[in-house]
């Protein structure tokens, strides 16, 4: 079942664990995940790491209802019922697609401020497959 | 520049189970002491709380993920019994390639054991910065009352040359061999206890005891020198019982109490209860840090806090914060959540 | 070589549902000997030189040669056949194949059809499929799902163009009404925006009955070229302009989610070939895989602004007799969704329609000339758009 294999996984931690989007040296877009030929200038550029702050807003949502998760998250939704997933666009413009996590219902809009958090996303032949998800922000002070 | 810690930072995760819970399951709460207890989320192990209670001390310490030489782990609960954690946590932090990283295991003392010997790592030469975090949610089976008290939570500390915000005065150790208070064989999910409480008493009684004499003597300290005490926190009822043997008063070391409301969080209560010292000490304060790991051990650790606390408070969560936001569950929802059903 | 204009000359479809009796061998023969049957001057199987045959899976999982299994059951060894994968799309590209074959002078007569079993398949290995054709490593990844990806495009065409929970069950009113009426739709029967609105959520703020159902079933058109089409039916429909494209595969990485920007090329291009332009279209099958993707396309394929989808289905001109009826057949809403099978069975309702052929007389849109068919696989990763005219 493992669809995203190990290695394929193994390949994206650094955009997984900590949101390294890669920079495109010919127009400054960040690219994220990374790829070869840039998602803007459609260049096949270089690229340089640029670590994003996770911070970010809430651009749509959805909550996932229990019984109809992928199977990689039917364990989830075994011990936590439905679960939100959005589409975050983080401050430095871009968006990306993760689960919202320590939330109420109320923090569930478009708009809602919302940070990254390192999680475990799911199971898979006994290895655990950690990455970022989001909450509402209002617990982790950061230096500005 | 001097050696000590550069910042410090905590994690507790905002689920909390309150004693009602157990009695209305069990017709009774066997944890003296604790109101409430702080739970992993279904999405939350000693990894992910280790993280976020590290990015929290690298902010405070104003010491960027790339600039750790060192990173320990310190849990009874890794998530992994074989496999490294650290590299996880280095990885999720932007550490360098180039880090050192050491998990410690198998002991509610492995928090304050890895915090010794990242000083010596730094003292030493052999880096600048490390890192050190404890996190730790002990299991034990449901139908035990050992599962009762257990909590989880983290904490973190930049150790590193610089400006500290305290710095390490010295410390004590005893270690005796002890059998059957709590273990966990290999394979096994759930902490055990033999159930003699008076033996197990005993045991922690006189290993603190007589770690915290070692320090005073080194030192040449006494009890009284001490503005805050942190004492093995396993449950509410055992620090006041150590304090009376040793003779610390109630103001010395009730500040550092959490286990009233995180549980007993194994290898990080100890580092919990530090931060959460000092979130409240001022410059020229003394602090006085025990852990105690069956088997048997203690350590025993004098800190100096400095001026430079001053300039770093507020600038990131404290322990006050993180027990502010919270979340109740019930004792069904806690039990899923620990996949103990 | 200059192109050849392209006729269809025969269309069949099983019904579509949950059919446990037939192996999908059985169910594309059954497709396919109705198309063979529908061309009413006969023709002879061993003409049919190119197979292009839509499929995404055999029992949850992928088979090999899948194309040769198929001609071979059917009599068709020898030809030249080819399994098209574009999820949902499959079968509406391989209708393109099959299409550009003939228009490239390569053969005469083309086959086109799809086939897809999905019910014979353990729940949680459907599940596992029907996550694969969106983007695996950051959307499924996050624990998404088809329902939610669309789900995440309504939430967010509701917050910009105002569009309510009620415009999403009106569409489903809508298809589950003209479903009702065909006799080889899986869900035939009506449904009210009470019961729409009511029904269990599966992805805030889609309901069971925003979303299609999992269904099998096999379709199956034939083609010539324009020139040969009167030997062999009276009754041709030409194939005046398509186009397919292709869109950004991950949701979250389009500039604007409220639109498949796919859909918006492959039509910009079908229009073009066949010079028409959105308003002379007569009748479409679009890709109502969830409801709030037909409200989409209505915008991306020019029935209505951008925004306005919500507005066409308060007015009723998507209904028959509006001025746009859009999915007669039910939609892939009701009528059913076999993956594979969806594009070619579009195919088939747009050509009886232009025939005047529809089984039940409620629901032949009267005196159409212009059709259009839209097939989007996955999220909108691909589309293809077919229009036909009479």
């Amino acid at each position: 079942m493992a669809h995203v294999s190990i290695p394929s996984y193994w390949k994206t931690l650094p955009q997984r664990y900590c949101l390294i989007g890669m920079k495109c040296k010919n127009c400054g877009t960040i690219n994220f995940p990374a790829r070869e030929i840039c998602i803007s200038c459609k260049q096949k550029s270089e690229f340089e790491p640029k670590k994003l702050s996770g911070r970010g807003k809430i651009y749509s949502y959805t909550v996932i209802a229990a019984g109809s998760a992928p199977p990689e998250f039917s364990e989830q939704e075994k011990l936590a019922g439905s679960f939100p997933v959005a589409i975050v666009e983080l401050e430095e413009g871009l968006r990306i697609c993760a689960q919202i996590t320590d939330y109420e219902e109320e923090d569930l809009k478009i708009e809602a401020e919302v940070e990254a958090v390192f999680r475990k996303i799911y199971e898979e032949d006994k290895v655990i497959r950690y990455g970022l998800k989001f909450r509402p922000v209002k617990k982790r002070k950061s230096l500005p | 520049m001097s050696i000590g810690i550069l910042g410090y930072g905590v994690y507790i995760p905002q689920y909390r189970i309150n004693k009602a819970e157990y009695v209305k399951a069990w017709g009774r709460f066997a944890a003296a002491g604790i109101e409430e207890k702080a739970v992993p989320g279904f999405d939350e192990d000693s990894v992910t709380m280790a993280v976020e209670a590290s990015m929290n001390a690298l902010d405070h310490a104003k010491v960027d993920a790339s600039k750790l030489n060192a990173i320990y782990f310190a849990s009874t609960s890794s998530p992994y019994a074989e496999k490294l954690v650290s590299s996880t946590i280095a990885m999720a932090l932007g550490a360098p390639p180039r880090v050192s990283v050491a998990d410690f295991t198998s002991s509610t003392m492995a928090g304050t054991s890895a915090l010794l010997l990242s000083l010596d790592f730094v003292a030493s030469g052999r880096g600048h910065f490390a890192l050190i975090v404890a996190s730790d949610c002990p299991y034990a089976d449901p139908g035990d009352f050992l599962e009762h008290p257990l909590g989880a939570g983290a904490a973190a500390f930049v150790v590193g040359e610089g400006t500290p915000i305290a710095t390490i005065e010295g410390s004590g150790c005893t270690t005796i061999e002890a059998l059957g208070e709590r273990f966990r064989k290999h394979g096994e999910k759930f902490i055990e206890t033999l159930g003699i409480p008076a033996y197990t008493q005993a045991v922690i009684m006189n290993t603190v005891t007589s770690s915290v004499k070692a320090l005073l003597n080194s030192t040449g300290r006494k009890p009284s020198d001490f503005n805050f005490v942190v004492l093995p926190q396993f449950d509410g009822r055992l620090p006041s019982g150590i304090a009376r043997k040793i003779g610390f008063e109630e103001t010395q070391f009730v500040p550092s109490m959490i286990v009233s409301q995180v549980g007993d969080a194994g290898a990080a209560s100890p580092l919990i209860g530090l931060a959460k010292v000092l979130d409240e000490a001022k410059p020229g304060h003394k602090v006085l840090v025990t852990s105690y790991g069956a088997g048997a051990s203690s350590d025993a650790v004098s800190i100096n806090v400095n001026e430079e606390i001053m300039k770093r408070k507020g600038a990131v969560s404290s322990v006050k914060d993180y027990l502010a936001d919270k979340k109740y569950i019930d004792y069904i929802y806690y039990l899923k959540i620990k996949k103990m059903i | 070589m200059t192109l050849q204009k392209v006729a269809i000359i025969g269309v069949g479809q099983t019904r579509f549902g949950n059919i446990i009796d037939k192996k999908a061998e059985e169910l594309f023969a059954e497709a396919f000997l109705e198309a063979v049957n529908d061309v009413d001057k006969g023709i002879d199987i061993s003409e049919i030189q190119e197979v292009y045959i839509g499929n995404s899976g055999v029992g949850g999982g992928q088979l090999g040669n899948f194309s040769s299994l198929m001609t071979d059951y059917v009599g068709l060894t020898g030809a030249s056949a080819l399994r098209i994968e574009n999820a949902c799309a499959s079968s509406g590209f391989a209708m393109r194949a099959a299409i550009l074959a003939v228009s490239s002078g390569v053969c005469d007569v083309a086959l086109a059809g799809g086939e897809e079993k999905m019910n014979d398949t353990p729940r949680n290995r459907v599940r596992y499929w029907l996550g694969i054709s969106g983007d695996m490593e950051w959307e499924r990844l996050s624990g998404m799902t088809f329902a939610g990806v669309f789900a995440l495009m309504a939430i967010r065409h509701m917050h910009e163009y105002g569009t309510k929970r009620e415009h999403l069950a009106m569409v489903s009113v809508k298809n589950h009404k003209n479903g009702a009426s065909n006799p080889k739709a899986h869900l035939q029967r009506e449904t009210t925006l009470e019961r729409a609105l009511a029904s269990p959520m599966i992805a805030y703020p889609l309901t069971l009955f925003d979303c299609c159902p999992i269904s099998d079933g096999a379709s199956a058109v034939i083609v010539c070229k324009a020139d040969l089409a009167k030997k062999y039916t009276d009754t041709p429909v030409y194939v005046a302009g398509h186009g397919g494209s292709t869109d950004r595969l991950s949701v979250f990485q389009r500039d604007d989610v409220t639109s498949i920007n796919s859909s918006v090329v492959a039509a910009k291009r079908a229009y073009k070939m066949a010079s028409v332009k959105p308003e002379d279209i007569d009748v479409a099958e679009v890709h109502d895989c969830f409801t709030i993707a037909e409200i989409i396309a209505y915008e991306d394929l020019g029935f209505c602004p951008k925004g306005k989808g919500g507005k066409l289905l308060e007015e009723g001109q998507t209904e028959i007799g509006g001025k746009i009826p859009v999915n007669p057949s039910g939609g892939l809403k009701s009528k059913g969704h076999p993956v594979g099978a969806t594009g070619t069975g579009q195919i088939y309702e747009i050509v009886n329609q232009l025939r005047g052929s529809v089984e039940k007389k409620n629901r032949q849109v009267s005196g159409a000339e212009i059709g259009l068919t839209h097939n989007t696989g996955g999220s909108g990763g691909t589309t293809v758009v077919h229009i036909l005219k009479r």
